[in-house]
């Protein structure tokens, strides 16, 4: 058997088998892999048996055992939300940041406080333009980050404008916004030796945001241009039972049936079994019900929580309460969405013993498995 | 003055081969002189072109062999005698029309010369030319040394004269390449007055009553003359003992070759070799004469048995009961393909008497490999350093990699078919004969009905394209083809030696010529057009990408940038380029030696002590493109 390498891997164990999750992580470092139309790219054939892309690739051999040990000096546990301080919910206090933010403006309130504070110097975030792939940024001021508010359920290579931080001089303290297979990504290069990642020090925050799946860029683009005429500033979806994808044109508001754009989900994330992105610092999602106009934040780190105490201190952010039913409610949907994963990767490898990227004990996830057999998949 | 126009007769020259074949063209006052260049047959009309102002010849690169043959036809038809010279894979463009022009036949003296390659040392197949002479009827000399390939050249045009029809010459590359001594003999200025007479009986077959089959008939009664002429030819000849233990009979390269392997075996007492000269038809009385003094008969020949099958036919009818043991290829004596040597020879006769010869240590090939791999690094074919096809092919590549539908190259022979390789990316998927990329390409891009949604690039050469591809890239267009056809510009035949084709502003004489503007062509045929800088692999990824996004019809790329062979003969280089080695990454992840590995441009090399790049300024053409593809600017260029 020709044994394969680098980069050659990535392509055929990550890439080939519909695992990737377009973080960008790969991306950046070297001449050989490259995004293109919301696909990565091998251009050329590398022959660096032990490479940063396959270090780094969130999608091959994720030991999240050692990962947990390594950012939080604590085992996995499994538990539904991951390493946890504090959960609670949150709004910015500035209502021009919740008019045009995604929902209740936490995670901008809290980029360019941090920013401002010099917390970090540089934020790196994802920017989506109407129909186009969108794309990692490096914002250091208010303005930039304002226009980075918002998500086009695309899976977008913002890791890629990470791996460009590190290289630039500017960028001597920086902080992540990024989706859970983004920060896990973030986590593998933090775990990684230090000759391997340069500069790693100078991440200094990840803010994770809570996702359930992202969207093929190509298929997904395709169908906008046929089905959403004009041009889009922003994309929502609300929680159940609206069971709609919501584009917002300058003129108007276009209702997407979901069963319409489930089909363009990429493979890869019935494949991930993180909902909260479970190794960032803070990990930021919409509520629910009667807290619809907050967001649900769950505070990881020390470092974490110090930018949450002074973004309270200083009034940027107000908070309140999360009311036990919708702590109850986040947690069966993230151990749904663990569940899931394992369902749809034991099905692929046909075997508990091979969970193709997690390379994680059998025995760990034998609870998960258990409990699917017994009460099956409920959604959130 | 080059050697061919020595005026001192009785003097001698050492001559390549095909410059003997130009002299004895000087020396039968030949007026017209055609070609389209191609190994080994290029030097005849090159040197012809080179002097043809002086001995008033009209000396013409043409667009293809099958134009050069109806030019040079045309000269004959006028009283002008011509010369054609080929490769063998140009006499089959030129088969349509010699089937044709064979049957009325010519006036002047008219003879093509056609040079095979044996061992396809620079050819995409391996071919004997001497089989069209049979099919055709025509008459076939084979020239086995540069004296007599001029002296039979001269003859071939009187012989042409004689039986008013094209005369074949056939040379192989060790003839056409190999030099040797020729005595010259008396130089003549052309100095006919061309005229076509009208009020003769038309040049074809048709309409007078008589059709193609009395021609033939006449062609086969031909073959009656030619026979008698050969018959007391100065081309054959024989040396050797009266009864020979083994007579060898050979033709063309395997004349030197037997002689020394007799010479080399001390056998000179015992065998005898019948030398022709004249191939097709064969002296059948002299072959007989001394086959039926030898019981034993080595047949040695390049490339096919032509020889050896016709001297079997013919010894079916010599004498009734006599027999003979035949050596040569069918036995397995002589190879059938590849080139012949005096080794092989050696071996056969060595064969014939039962003695053991062995011409070299059997472990020489091997010792010499490992010797030699000491002093010289393994270097496969490649692209010139500054070569546009280098920068073409990676940004075709790249395009590729990008779209991700398997895009399929198709290609041609030239200099951009090494792109089949590692130094065009192994991007080309098909390769056969001069335009036939295009024609594959537009075949690919018709198959969408079948379900076929790969992306299909056609990459062709600027002399290709006139040469061949045109039907094609029409008949693209016209059908509405989704292909991209790539026009790679470099400004000249580069392959065969620059010589100009009817995209360039001068002919063969060096005189102005008017120059094909093929972007203009394509637009007047209603072909969406774009042009960009060769080196400029930023642009021509995204013009193909763009291209690619459009899937209605056929789209014209031109690539435009002389070849940097030709360029650095004129111009200095663009850039000086230098190498900031505290910037390359050398083996690291991030790099693996990017630009040596995968790049692989002859003028980056690899420092084994520093272990980083550098350029290595002997090869460095100063092109700068490596500028572009170093993923850490490590390279910088400075304008000249």
């Amino acid at each position: 058997m020709i044994e394969l390498k680098g980069c050659q891997e990535l392509e055929t164990k990550v890439i080939k088998e519909g695992l990737c999750s377009l973080c960008g992580a790969c991306v950046g470092m070297c001449p050989y892999l490259m995004v293109y139309q919301g696909r990565i790219v091998l251009r050329d054939i590398c022959t660096i048996s032990q490479g940063r892309c396959t270090a780094f690739c969130p999608k091959i051999s994720v030991d999240l055992e050692s990962l947990s040990q390594e950012i939080f000096s604590a085992p996995y546990t499994w538990d539904e939300l991951g390493m946890v301080q504090k959960v609670f919910m949150a709004r910015s206090a500035d209502a021009t940041v919740r008019a045009k933010a995604q929902d209740a403006g936490v995670v901008t309130a809290l980029t360019v406080f941090g920013l401002e504070q010099g917390f970090i110097d540089s934020a790196v975030l994802t920017l989506f333009k109407d129909k186009s792939l969108p794309k990692g940024v490096i914002a250091s001021s208010r303005q930039k980050v304002l226009e980075c508010t918002g998500s086009s359920y695309m899976g977008a290579p913002t890791i890629e404008a990470f791996n460009r931080a590190t290289q630039d001089d500017g960028c001597k303290n920086i902080g992540v916004i990024g989706t859970p297979c983004q920060v896990l990504a973030l986590a593998r290069m933090r775990a990684a030796p230090a000759e391997m990642c340069k500069n790693m020090d100078r991440l200094k925050l990840v803010v994770g945001l809570f996702c359930t799946w992202a969207l093929s860029y190509v298929d997904f683009a395709q169908f906008l241009e046929r089905e959403v005429p004009g041009h889009i500033v922003k994309y929502d979806v609300p929680p159940h039972p609206a069971n709609v994808l919501i584009a917002y044109t300058e003129k108007e508001r276009i209702d997407i049936p979901l069963e319409k754009v489930l089909p363009f989900v990429k493979p890869a994330c019935s494949m991930c079994s993180d909902l909260t992105a479970e190794f960032a610092d803070i990990s930021v999602g919409s509520g629910r019900r009667e807290v619809l106009d907050w967001n649900t934040v769950i505070v990881r780190t020390e470092r974490g929580m110090r930018l949450i105490d002074a973004a309270i201190k200083k009034g940027v952010i107000e908070t309140r309460d999360i009311p036990d039913e919708n702590l109850s409610r986040l947690k069966s949907a993230s151990a749904n969405k663990k569940k899931r994963a394992l369902k749809n990767i034991i099905q692929k490898t046909g075997s508990p013993d091979n969970l193709l990227y997690l390379k994680t004990r059998a025995e760990m996830v034998k609870p998960f498995l258990e409990e699917w057999e017994r009460e099956g998949i409920k959604d959130a | 003055m080059l050697n061919i126009a020595v005026d001192e007769p009785n003097t001698t020259q050492l001559l390549m081969g095909n410059e003997a074949i130009a002299r004895g063209a000087l020396e039968a006052e030949v007026g017209v002189a055609t070609a389209y260049p191609g190994t080994p047959s290029s030097e005849i009309i090159g040197t012809l072109a080179a002097v043809a102002k002086e001995f008033n010849i009209y000396a013409e690169w043409s667009v293809n062999e099958k134009v050069a043959l109806e030019v040079a036809a045309a000269a004959s038809f006028s009283g002008v005698r011509a010369i054609t010279a080929m490769k063998q894979l140009g006499i089959n463009v030129a088969f349509d029309f010699l089937a044709n022009l064979s049957l009325p036949g010519t006036k002047s003296g008219l003879l093509l010369v056609v040079c095979d390659d044996p061992g396809a040392i620079s050819s995409t197949n391996e071919q004997d030319s001497r089989h069209i002479a049979k099919i055709l009827d025509l008459p076939l000399l084979e020239p086995a040394t540069p004296q007599e390939a001029k002296e039979m050249t001269k003859w071939g045009f009187e012989l042409s004269e004689k039986i008013s029809n094209v005369c074949l010459m056939r040379s192989v590359t060790r003839i056409s390449h190999a030099r040797g001594n020729v005595v010259l003999g008396q130089l003549r200025r052309m100095s006919n007055k061309a005229h076509f007479d009208t009020s003769r009986k038309p040049y074809t077959t048709i309409g007078f009553g008589e059709g193609a089959p009395r021609y033939h008939q006449a062609l086969h009664q031909n073959l009656i003359k030619i026979r008698e002429l050969y018959e007391s030819s100065p081309f054959n000849w024989y040396i050797g003992p009266e009864r020979p233990e083994l007579l060898i009979i050979t033709c063309g390269s395997g004349w030197l070759y037997s002689l020394e392997a007799i010479e080399i075996l001390s056998l000179k007492d015992s065998v005898g070799i019948l030398k022709l000269g004249t191939t097709w038809p064969l002296p059948d009385e002299l072959v007989s004469q001394y086959m039926l003094k030898a019981e034993k008969v080595l047949i040695v020949e390049e490339t096919d048995a032509f020889l050896e099958g016709n001297l079997k036919e013919l010894a079916s009818e010599i004498k009734p009961g006599r027999t003979w043991t035949f050596y040569g290829k069918t036995s397995g004596h002589i190879p059938f393909f590849g080139e012949i040597n005096p080794d092989i020879v050696i071996n056969a006769v060595a064969n014939a008497f039962g003695l053991k010869y062995i011409s070299r240590d059997p472990e020489y090939h091997q010792k010499s490999q490992e010797m030699v791999k000491k002093y010289v690094p393994p270097r496969g074919v490649q692209f010139c350093a500054g070569c546009p096809h280098r920068s073409i092919f990676w940004a075709i590549k790249d395009a590729l990699r990008l779209d991700g539908r398997e895009g399929v190259v198709t290609g041609d022979i030239g200099c951009y078919g090494s792109a089949i390789g590692p130094t065009g990316f192994y991007q080309l998927k098909t390769m056969h004969s001069m335009g036939s990329g295009t024609g594959v390409a537009l075949g690919l891009g018709k198959l969408g009905q079948f379900g076929f949604n790969q992306p299909v690039l056609a990459p062709c050469g600027d002399s290709t394209f006139f040469h061949a591809a045109i039907p094609a890239l029409l008949d693209g267009i016209h059908n509405q083809s989704n292909f991209i056809f790539i026009f790679l510009d470099n400004g000249g035949t580069a392959m065969t030696g620059f010589q100009p084709h009817p995209g360039i502003n001068r002919n063969a004489m060096g005189e102005p010529a008017r120059a094909i503007d093929f972007k203009s062509l394509c637009e007047g045929l209603g072909a969406p057009v774009e042009v960009v800088d060769s080196y400029d692999i930023k642009a021509i990824t995204q013009k193909l990408l763009d291209m690619l996004q459009d899937e209605g019809g056929t789209k014209v790329l031109v690539c435009r940038r002389e070849c940097a062979l030709i360029r650095a003969r004129r111009k200095k280089p663009l850039y000086k380029v230098h190498l900031v080695s505290d910037k390359c990454m050398g083996e690291a992840c991030g790099c693996d030696r990017f630009c040596i590995r995968v790049f692989k441009c002859p003028g980056l090399i690899w420092d084994r002590d520093a272990r980083k790049a550098k350029i290595d300024e002997a090869i460095c053409d100063g092109c700068g493109v490596c500028v572009d593809i170093c993923p850490h600017s490590a390279i910088v260029r400075e304008a000249n």
